[in-house]
C-alpha cells in the first residue's frame, strides 16, 4: 500500500525555546538521513544530532532527534520528530528541509487523521485530540484526556459488549432449539435491557452539559439599565472589558467574554438594559438582547440591592421557567443592607454582590457552576461525558432501540422478533467507535455457550 | 454444460442447468450415490430448512425428494416467533437419492455418466471442458466443480495417519484437486466429522426417551405433491460421566487431538471429544437415536462424531444408557479435505479470472446438505445463463438465505466450515419458510427456472394466497362465532361483526381458528389448515398482520441497504490508491473486490468511515476519468 509522507510544524510559531517539527509515513527514515547523516538513533531515544539542508548539507540548526518505528508511533506509521529551536526562523528552515526530502505539507489535523486510518485511535479519541488541543477550559481539557485514554470509548463498547450479549443469548435458542441448555429467561433478557438502556441514558444526560464544555454556557447578564450588569460583567471577568458608566444605557452592543469558573466555561454575555427604547441605537441593543436570553443557558438578573425588585422584574423570572435565572442584588455597597422584599418566586437562587468591595462575588462564582453544569458537578471528573452532538445522537439512538426492544418484550411480541431492535442500537454505538463485526454475534453464541451436536 | 458431482450441490446445479434449457452432463465416479446423505439422514432445521424451502421455491430437487423420503418430520423453533420456524425432516437413507434420481430423470436435457473426472481443458483463461480418468474429454462452454469432501480426501479413525477416501469406502480425487490448485488458486484445508451408527436391535428402547414427529402432513415441496412414507420416531438418551472418562483417558489417541488433522472443524458440530475437552462442566450431552430408513433397525448416533479408534468408540457408546448392548454397524470418522476459500469467487459462483468455471458447495468450505443444495442452484443456473450469453442470476441478501450464505462467502470469506444461521440474515423475518414460494417463485419463473408445470401451480399457489388475503380482509365474523377462540386467547369478545383481519392483531389468535370459526373455504378444503400451501399461506397472513410493523421496518431496512447496492464497484478499482481509507480496508477491500458498496460495508475492517470515503474515491476517479472525453469549447 503506497502512502506518502507528510511534515508539519507540531508547534505554534512564535518566539519560543524548543519548536517540533513531525514526520510521518513510510519515507520518515529517507528524511532523517537527508538531515542528519546515516547514522540512525535508537527507537524512541532522543539523539542530538546536526540537522542540515539536504541539497547543500548546509547546518540549519543542532537540536535532538526522535525517531519512532511503525506502527509504535502516534500515527501508526514511521514517524521521526525533530526538536529544535523556536521562534519563526528555524522551524520553517527545517520544514523546508523535510519537504526538499521527499515529504509534503502536512493539512491541518492529518496526523490524527492517519492515526484514526491505521487503527491507533477510535472516532471518539480522535476527537478528544482537537478538544485537548483547542479547548480553553480546564473541564473540557480533563473531559477530553479522558475520552482520548478511552474512558468514554471503553463505556460505549462495553455497552456495546452487552447489547451483544443480548442478542447472542436470544439467537442460542433460535439457531439451536434441540440444546441441551435451558433457555434465559425472558424477565432475566428484559432486566438486563433496562440496565442498558438506563445506562446509555445516563450516558445522553450528560450531553447537554458536555457540549456546553465546548462552546461554554452562555450567561446572559440582564436588567434595567444602571443595574449594576457591566460591572458585575467586569468582576466577574477581571479586567475592565465593558465601559462603566453611569449614564443609563451604554452598552448597546452585547458584550461577550468566556471565563473560567470552578474549571467550567461559561461565556458572559453583557447586554443593553431590558427596556423600551426611543433611541435607534440603543433599540438595536435592545433587540441583540433579546436574542441572547433565547440561547442563554442561565440568566443572571441584576437587580439593586437598594430596592425591591420590581413587578417587571418578577414577570421576566417567571417567563423564563425553562433557564435557571439567578437573582443577583447588585451594588451592595451603597445600600445599607438589601431591600426587603427581595424574595422572587422561580429564581434559581440569590445572591448579594458588590463589584466594588468584592463581597459575594465568590458565591456567585461557586453557584454557577452548580446550576449549569449539576451533572458533571455531581458525577465527578473521572466520568465519561459526551461532548459532540454526534455522540449525543448515537447514544440517544442506540437508547431508543433498547427502549423499543424492552417494550416489545413487555408486550409479549416473540422474542426472536424482539431482537431486530438489538441490531441497529449496536450498529449506533459502532459507528460512534468507528468499527464494526457482526460475525461477533456467532462469536459470543459458541464461546458461552455448550452448543452443537 | 457441465457439473463435476452428483451430491446435493451437483444436482441441484444440474438440475437448474437443464430447466434453464441448457444440454447438462452431470459427471460422477458412481451414479449409485447420487444425492447420497454421507452424513446424518435429515433435510433442514433451523435456517437450513428455510434454504430447502428456498431451492424447492426456484424449482430445485431438494423439497420433493425430502417429502417422499421423510419420515418423522418436526417443526423447530415452534414455540418461538413464525420467522425462526424451521422445518426439519427424517429421511429414510435410501429413498432420498432414489427420489433425487427419479426427479433428474424427468428433466429431458439433462444426461448422466459414471466416471472421475481428473482434469479441466483450459484455453485463454477459461474453461473449456473436463477430461476423466479413463481419457474421455468432454467440451462444455462452462463447469461446475462440485466435489464435496473428495478433493485430497483423507479418512480417519483413531490416531494413525489416515486412509486416503472421499467418504467411508469411496476413493479420493486427487488428480482433480491438483489440477485445480495448479490453475493458481488458493487452497485451504477443512475437516469434518461424522458419528458411529449402531444396529438398532441391540437398542435397549425401554431406556431411552422416545421423540415423535409432528403429525402434520407438512410439505416441502410447493410445486408438487410427493406421497408421504409411514412415519418413525427418534429416541432421545444422554451421555455422561463415564462416557467422558472414556473420552479422556483415551483423548491422545484421537486423529484430532492426537495431531494428525490439520484442518479446522466447525464449532458448532463439534466431535465428542472436543465437547468433553471445551465444556468440562457439562455434565451431560444430549444424544439422538435417528432411524435410518423404513427398511432397516440402523440408527444413527447424533451427538457423537468422532475420530477415535474403533475399540474407544464400541467402549464409550456402551456407557450411554439403552447402548449398553449395541452393537456398532459403522464406524465414526473425521475426514479432512481441500476447499478453496470462497473470497475467490464473484456472488454468481464463478472463479474470478477463469470463465466459465464455478464452484458450489463443499469445496467452497460450507458444511450441510442445504447450503450446498442452494450454491449448486445458483451455480448451475449461472453456468448455464453464460452458456446462453445471458445476464448473471444473483439473489440478494433480503430476498434469500440463498443470498445471505453466498454473500458471506464471496465477501467475508470462511475460516472454519460455514454453516447458515437465523443470525447470519439481517432479515429473517422476511427470509422465512412459509413464504419461500411466494418470496422466490416468481423470480425463479422470471429468469427461466421453473418448469412448465411448475409454472402452473405457481399461478395457482398465489392466486390461493390472494384468495386467504381477501377472505381475511373482506370477511366479517359474528361475535357469536368469534366468542370462543376470543375467550380462549383472553381477549375481549367485540360487540358487533368485527373482520377477521382486525381480530387476527390480537395477540394468541391464530389465522387457521379464526378461518375454522368462520367456515372459510381454505378450512373447510380437505387438507386442514395445517397442510400444504394452505398452512402456508395462513402462517404468511398471520405473521404479516400480526407483526406489520415489524415486516414494514425490514422492508425499509433492506431499501436502505438495496440503494448502497445501486453503488456498483468496478472489479478492478485501484484501492491501493485510495489514500482515505485505512490500510486495514484498502487491503481488504483488493482481496474481496466487491461488486457494490453495500457489500463493501460488510467486509470486515471496512468502517462505515471508510465507506463514505470510497464513495468519494470513486465518485472523483471517475470525475478524473470523464475529463479527457470532454472536448475543449469553442
Amino acid at each position: 500500500m503506497k502512502t506518502d509522507t507528510i511534515a508539519a510544524i507540531a508547534t505554534a510559531l512564535g518566539p519560543s525555546g524548543v519548536a517540533i517539527v513531525r514526520v510521518s509515513g513510510p519515507a520518515a527514515g529517507g528524511v532523517l538521513r537527508a538531515l542528519c547523516g546515516e547514522a540512525s538513533p535508537e527507537p524512541r531515544v532522543a539523539s542530538l544530532l546536526a540537522i542540515r539542508h539536504p541539497r547543500d548539507g548546509r547546518l540549519l540548526d543542532r537540536g535532538l532527534v526522535t525517531r519512532f518505528v511503525g506502527p509504535d508511533s502516534y500515527t501508526g506509521e514511521d514517524v521521526v520528530e525533530f526538536s529544535c529551536h523556536g521562534g519563526y526562523l528555524t522551524p520553517r528552515l527545517v520544514l523546508e528541509a523535510c519537504l526538499a526530502a521527499g515529504a509534503r505539507e502536512a493539512q491541518p489535523g492529518e496526523f490524527t487523521r492517519r492515526a484514526y486510518l491505521n487503527g491507533r485511535l477510535d472516532l471518539i479519541q480522535a476527537e478528544a485530540v482537537v478538544d485537548l488541543v483547542e479547548g480553553r477550559s480546564p473541564r473540557l481539557r480533563q473531559a477530553a484526556l479522558h475520552q482520548l485514554e478511552r474512558g468514554l470509548s471503553d463505556r460505549v463498547a462495553d455497552l456495546r459488549g452487552r447489547l451483544v450479549g443480548l442478542e447472542a443469548r436470544l439467537v442460542h435458542h433460535i439457531d439451536f432449539p434441540d440444546e441441551d441448555d435451558q433457555p434465559v429467561p425472558i424477565e432475566e433478557i428484559a432486566a438486563e435491557a433496562e440496565a442498558v438502556a438506563a445506562a446509555l441514558g445516563a450516558l445522553a444526560r450528560t450531553a447537554p452539559e458536555g457540549e456546553l464544555l465546548r462552546e461554554g454556557a452562555v450567561t446572559v447578564l440582564a436588567g434595567v439599565p444602571n443595574a449594576g450588569k457591566s460591572s458585575l460583567f467586569n468582576a466577574l471577568l477581571g479586567v475592565e472589558r465593558a465601559i462603566v458608566t453611569e449614564v443609563p444605557g451604554t452598552t448597546r452592543d452585547a458584550l461577550d467574554a468566556v471565563v473560567s469558573l470552578d474549571g467550567f466555561p461559561f461565556r458572559l454575555v453583557d447586554t443593553a438594559g431590558l427596556r423600551e427604547s426611543d433611541d435607534p441605537v440603543e433599540r438595536i441593543g435592545v433587540e441583540v438582547a433579546g436574542r441572547w436570553l433565547e440561547a442563554a443557558d442561565v440568566v443572571l438578573l441584576c437587580v439593586p440591592a437598594r430596592r425591591a425588585p420590581s413587578d417587571e422584574e418578577r414577570r421576566f423570572v417567571a417567563e423564563r421557567a425553562e433557564v435557571p435565572v439567578v437573582l443577583v442584588r447588585t451594588q451592595a455597597d451603597l445600600a445599607d443592607g438589601v431591600a426587603a422584599g427581595g424574595e422572587v418566586p422561580g429564581a434559581a437562587a440569590s445572591v448579594t454582590v458588590s463589584a466594588v468591595d468584592g463581597r459575594g462575588l465568590d458565591e456567585l462564582r461557586a453557584a454557577l457552576p452548580r446550576l449549569v453544569f449539576a451533572g458533571l458537578v455531581e458525577a465527578g471528573s473521572d466520568a465519561p461525558v459526551l461532548t459532540r452532538a454526534r455522540q449525543r445522537a448515537a447514544v440517544e439512538a442506540a437508547r431508543e432501540h433498547v427502549c423499543a426492544f424492552a417494550r416489545a418484550l413487555a408486550e409479549g411480541v416473540p422474542a426472536d422478533l424482539a431482537a431486530t431492535h438489538l441490531r441497529p442500537a449496536e450498529s449506533e454505538l459502532e459507528a460512534l467507535l468507528g468499527t464494526i463485526d457482526r460475525e461477533e454475534v456467532l462469536d459470543r453464541v459458541f464461546a458461552d455457550f455448550c452448543v452443537g451436536k | 454444460m457441465i457439473v463435476v458431482g452428483g451430491g446435493h450441490a451437483g444436482t441441484e446445479a444440474a438440475a437448474a442447468a437443464a430447466r434453464l434449457g441448457a444440454r447438462t452432463l452431470l459427471v460422477t465416479p458412481d451414479l449409485e450415490r447420487i444425492g447420497q446423505m454421507s452424513c446424518n439422514p435429515a433435510i433442514g432445521g433451523v435456517a437450513k430448512g428455510v434454504v430447502a424451502r428456498e431451492v424447492d421455491a426456484l424449482g430445485g430437487v431438494m423439497g420433493r425428494a425430502t417429502d417422499a423420503a421423510r419420515i418423522q418430520f418436526r417443526m423447530l423453533n415452534r414455540s418461538k416467533g413464525p420467522a425462526v420456524w424451521g422445518p426439519r425432516a427424517q429421511c429414510d437413507r435410501g429413498l432420498y437419492p432414489r427420489a433425487v434420481r427419479r426427479v433428474l430423470d424427468e428433466l429431458p436435457r439433462l444426461e448422466l455418466f459414471q466416471e472421475m473426472v481428473t482434469d479441466l481443458m483450459l484455453e485463454d483463461g477459461r474453461v473449456r471442458g473436463v477430461r476423466t480418468r479413463g481419457g474421455l474429454a468432454f467440451e462444455a462452454a462452462a463447469v461446475v466443480v462440485t466435489a464435496g469432501t473428495f478433493l485430497r480426501g483423507r479418512l480417519h479413525v483413531g490416531g494413525e495417519a489416515g486412509v486416503g477416501a472421499g467418504r467411508a469406502g469411496e476413493a479420493p480425487s486427487v488428480e482433480l484437486a491438483e489440477a485445480l490448485a495448479g490453475l493458481g488458486l488458493e487452497v485451504g484445508r477443512f475437516k469434518t466429522g461424522t458419528p458411529p451408527r449402531v444396529d438398532g436391535r441391540t437398542v435397549d428402547f425401554g431406556r431411552l426417551e422416545r421423540q415423535d414427529g409432528d403429525p402434520e402432513a407438512y410439505r416441502f415441496a410447493a410445486y408438487a405433491h410427493e406421497a408421504i412414507p409411514e412415519q418413525r420416531p427418534c429416541w432421545i438418551t444422554w451421555a455422561g460421566e463415564p462416557l467422558k472418562r472414556v473420552v479422556l483417558d483415551n483423548l491422545e489417541r484421537s486423529a484430532l487431538y492426537g495431531g494428525e488433522i490439520s484442518g479446522r472443524g466447525p464449532r458448532y458440530c463439534p466431535s465428542i471429544e472436543d465437547k468433553v475437552v471445551r465444556f468440562p462442566d457439562t455434565p451431560r450431552h444430549q444424544v439422538f437415536l435417528e432411524p435410518e430408513g423404513l427398511e432397516t433397525s440402523e440408527l444413527y448416533v447424533n451427538g457423537l462424531s468422532t475420530s477415535l479408534p474403533a475399540e474407544v468408540q464400541v467402549a464409550f457408546l456402551r456407557t450411554i444408557p439403552g447402548l449398553e448392548e449395541a452393537r456398532v454397524t459403522k464406524l465414526g470418522y473425521a475426514i479432512e479435505y481441500d476447499y478453496f476459500p470462497p473470497h475467490q469467487l464473484r456472488h454468481t459462483l464463478e472463479v474470478r479470472g477463469l470463465r466459465g468455471l464455478f464452484f458450489a458447495g463443499q469445496i467452497n468450505g460450507t458444511t450441510g446438505y442445504e447450503e450446498a443444495a442452494g450454491q449448486g442452484l445458483v451455480a448451475g443456473a449461472n453456468a448455464a445463463l453464460q452458456a446462453q450469453a445471458r445476464e448473471p442470476w444473483v439473489l440478494e441478501r433480503d430476498q434469500a438465505y440463498i443470498g445471505v450464505l453466498i454473500d458471506d462467502l464471496v465477501t467475508r470469506g470462511v475460516d472454519e466450515p460455514y454453516r447458515l444461521f437465523t443470525s447470519r440474515a439481517e432479515y429473517r423475518l422476511l427470509l422465512r419458510q412459509d413464504n419461500a414460494p411466494a418470496r422466490l417463485g416468481p423470480l425463479a419463473r422470471e429468469v427461466g427456472l421453473l418448469t412448465p408445470r411448475q409454472e402452473e401451480r405457481l399461478e395457482a399457489r398465489l392466486a390461493e394466497e390472494d384468495r386467504v388475503r381477501a377472505w381475511f380482509v373482506e370477511t366479517a365474523l359474528k361475535p357469536e362465532t368469534v366468542r370462543p377462540l376470543c375467550e380462549r386467547a383472553g381477549s375481549s369478545v367485540p360487540r358487533e361483526p368485527v373482520r377477521a383481519v382486525e381480530l387476527l392483531r390480537r395477540p394468541g389468535i391464530a389465522a387457521g381458528e379464526l378461518g375454522e370459526a368462520g367456515g372459510a373455504p381454505f378450512a373447510r378444503a380437505g387438507a386442514g389448515p395445517h397442510s400444504g400451501g394452505a398452512h402456508d399461506v395462513l402462517t404468511t397472513v398471520e405473521v404479516e398482520v400480526k407483526y406489520e410493523g415489524y415486516v414494514a421496518r425490514e422492508h425499509e431496512r433492506a431499501r436502505t441497504v438495496r440503494h448502497q447496492a445501486a453503488f456498483r464497484l468496478e472489479e478492478d478499482l485501484p484501492y491501493e490508491r485510495f489514500r482515505t481509507l485505512s490500510y486495514e480496508a484498502r487491503e481488504k477491500l483488493a482481496r474481496v473486490r466487491p461488486s457494490s458498496l453495500a457489500q463493501a460495508g460488510r467486509i470486515p475492517g471496512v468502517s462505515p468511515a471508510d465507506l463514505q470515503n470510497l464513495m468519494l474515491e470513486v465518485r472523483r476517479l471517475k470525475k478524473e476519468g470523464a475529463a479527457p472525453r470532454v472536448s475543449p469549447p469553442g
